[in-house]
């Protein structure tokens, strides 16, 4: 990675018991970046998290923020802020005072503290709860008065586990805006924790997809989605039609895969025989037209979603697998009707099969 | 057996805060069985000792009051009931808050172990464990022995009959009273603020003097209410460990009352008791408060 790595996470192992929660992973992310940490409940986000805040010690690998090892840094040196989950506000302050905490404990000028208080809470648009007790707020109000606290110590990396996910669709969808905009006023370097797609999607420079204590792909938004590097990276961000085949023949960077509903053609390099797992996006699939790529199925279900329309198709085993997009819903889509399915050779993505995947298929 | 000047002290302290009467609750009459026990048994008996404490023999007077306390001697006994009650309570802090932050973090079967090392003791009487410090405290018991063997005394000593072996014996009998009400507030305590004061630069001294501390305080103002108001007017654990040389307020009640008869003098003593005892635990709530609510 030609990444300067103002943080840089090298091969950070942790267990808990016999279980490996985080199996060495290593992560790079550039000064006033903005990354997240996308996966399943269980997969060892928060874990990894903690690492870098020096919260949890890792059983082995190093962490350096801007040049310096701190692996083995008590929390209270590493300039790491942590925007909790629960928000973590404390209860016996008031909103002012929770945001001074930090100010106190750095050991900033007393006479600066109320203007730098004032500063973040007008920040996050909290300037007039200042007096209040951080109890008396609802949970919008307090994941700001807790970014503002995490902030106003003026941390060189922010922390973030998945501050919004106590909030309601919209509230979220407008404090996801807010906080992207603030920390780039700020400059601010941020590693954000999420299992939400569309939140990493929204937010992200760049998004580290996580399964089972392991980054599986680091990339941008765009290329995450266009080129996922694994199965999980595919159906875990966004949704896609999945097929199961054998490569026949390779050649040019193409090859012709053998499926259950016919030929399908992709790039990529397999050696003839391999199993494979396909899969394309449902927005690139057509209904009807001809070309190399075209199939036949049964249509299962129709699913008017306002501005577009999802059609759920029966995959070879009946199983809803495969999925078309459509500004509007096509004339005869009734169930059970065989329809076209095309899409061009560029668009289909091929996996090595895993052992799973070959079982669904089978 | 108590005298009952004692346990109409040890009475004082239990309602924390009085329940605002103003629109009646029904949930308030869950109350009522407890509230009318307690008015029968304790505030109908006081009502009298009050009373008996006020008349002199011509009408109403504060008379035996001024008699009592304008002797050196009345001085002297409260002087040592503050005294011990103070000491007693600070013991029970010093040691019991560590102990409640150690149950608190625990897990498991070690925690089931301390919580009952905490609680069992309270089963055993009071006077089975007053006789078993007096063999703990004597010259060749297990403390005088301990000491000489560290090398802080150069001989055996009697710690039995003595003040700091009362206050020793006494803090024992108490502690779990100083323990409970601390535990039962730091486990609700989130661990997260504490992770969250570090994260914002705070050392650890700085997050237990800002964070936890301040957050433990009901269960610390608690834990002294309750040991500062049974060790006040303790009777059994100073009648045993130390004896009739020395006498504090209750032994003084329980002496008028059993043994002297002077039901006068037994009457003011326990009267000035009960004042002290809710002085301090009224005392000690209106600090926490104000300290809890002026943090900074
Ligand atoms: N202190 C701990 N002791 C034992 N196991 C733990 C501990 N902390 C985490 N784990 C385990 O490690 C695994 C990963 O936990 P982690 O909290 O990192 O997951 P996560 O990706 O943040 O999940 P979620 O999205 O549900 O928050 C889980 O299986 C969890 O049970
Ligand atoms: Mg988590």
């Amino acid at each position: 990675m030609t990444d300067p790595g103002f943080l840089t996470v090298a091969g950070a192992e942790k267990r808990f018991g016999a279980s490996v929660v985080l199996g060495g992973v290593d992560l790079a992310v550039a000064r006033g970046e903005f990354v997240s940490l996308l996966g399943p409940s269980g997969c060892g986000k928060t874990t990894l998290l903690r690492i870098v805040a020096g919260l949890v010690a890792p059983d082995r690998g190093r962490v350096v923020l801007d040049g310096r090892d701190i692996t083995r840094t008590p929390p209270h040196r590493r300039d790491v802020g942590v925007v909790f989950q629960n928000y973590a506000l404390f209860p016996h302050l008031t909103v002012a005072e929770n945001v001074a905490f930090g100010l106190k404990a750095k050991g900033h000028r007393r006479a600066d503290i109320p203007a730098a208080v004032a500063r973040f809470l007008d920040l996050v648009q909290m300037a007039s709860f200042a007096e209040r007790r951080a109890q008396a707020l609802s949970g919008g109000q307090q994941q700001r008065v807790a970014v503002a606290r995490a902030l106003a110590v003026q941390p060189k990396l922010l922390l973030l586990d998945e501050p919004f996910s106590a909030l309601d669709r919209k509230l979220r969808e407008a404090m996801q805006i807010d906080l992207k905009r603030l920390l780039r006023e700020l400059g601010i370097t941020a590693l954000f924790v999420t299992h939400d797609q569309d939140e990493a999607l929204t937010m992200s420079d760049r998004i580290a997809v996580m399964n089972r204590g392991a980054i599986e792909q680091l990339a941008d938004p765009v290329t995450l989605y266009r080129r996922p590097a694994t199965t999980f990276a595919l159906t875990f961000v966004g949704l896609s039609s999945r097929l199961a085949g054998t490569v026949r023949e390779e050649g040019d960077g193409l090859i012709r895969v053998e499926t259950a509903l016919g030929t399908v053609w992709a790039p990529g390099r397999f050696r003839p025989g391999s199993p494979v797992l396909l899969g394309v996006r449902p927005e690139r699939i057509r209904i009807g037209g001809a070309g190399p790529n075209a199939i036949e199925a049964a249509l299962v279900e129709v699913a008017f979603q306002g501005a577009r329309a999802h059609l759920f198709f029966a995959g070879p085993d009946g199983a809803r697998t495969l999925l078309a997009e459509a500004p509007e819903i096509p004339a005869g889509a009734a169930p059970g009707a065989r329809m076209r399915l095309s899409w061009a050779v560029e668009d289909t993505l091929v996996f090595p099969a895993e052992p799973a995947a070959q079982q669904e298929a089978a | 057996m108590s005298a009952p000047a004692s346990s109409s002290a040890a009475a004082g302290p239990v309602p924390a805060r009085w329940p605002r009467l103003r629109r009646p609750d029904p949930v308030a009459l869950l109350a009522l069985p407890a509230f009318a026990y307690l008015a029968a048994a304790y505030g109908w008996p006081l009502l009298i000792l009050l009373a008996r404490s006020l008349s002199g023999p011509d009408g109403i007077s504060l008379a035996p009051f001024a008699t009592f306390l304008s002797d050196p001697f009345s001085w002297r006994v409260i002087g040592n009931t503050v005294r011990t009650a103070l000491l007693v309570t600070l013991v029970c802090l010093v040691a019991g808050y560590p102990a409640a932050v150690a149950l608190a973090r625990a897990r498991g079967a070690v925690q089931a172990l301390l919580l009952l090392s905490v609680i069992l003791p309270l089963s055993v009487g009071v006077v089975v464990k007053a006789y078993a410090w007096q063999i703990v405290l004597r010259r060749d018991g297990v403390v005088s022995q301990a000491l000489v063997g560290l090398g802080i005394w150069d001989a055996p000593q009697r710690l039995l009959f003595t003040e700091t072996g009362l206050v020793i014996g006494a803090a024992n009998v108490f502690l779990p009273f100083m323990i409970l009400p601390i535990y039962a507030v730091i486990r609700l305590i989130d661990p997260r603020l504490s992770e969250a004061a570090a994260t914002l630069g705070a050392s650890p001294l700085r997050r237990f003097l800002t964070v936890i501390l301040p957050l433990t305080l009901p269960g610390i103002v608690s834990g002294i209410a309750f040991v500062f108001s049974l060790a006040v007017s303790m009777y059994v654990v100073p009648s045993l460990v130390i004896g009739d040389r020395y006498q504090t307020l209750a032994t003084l009640t329980g002496r008028a009352f059993l043994f002297m008869r002077d039901e006068q003098l037994g009457s003011t003593t326990a009267v000035i008791l009960l004042v002290i005892a809710v002085a301090v635990v009224v005392g000690s709530t209106a600090l926490a408060r104000r300290l809890g609510g002026g943090q900074s």
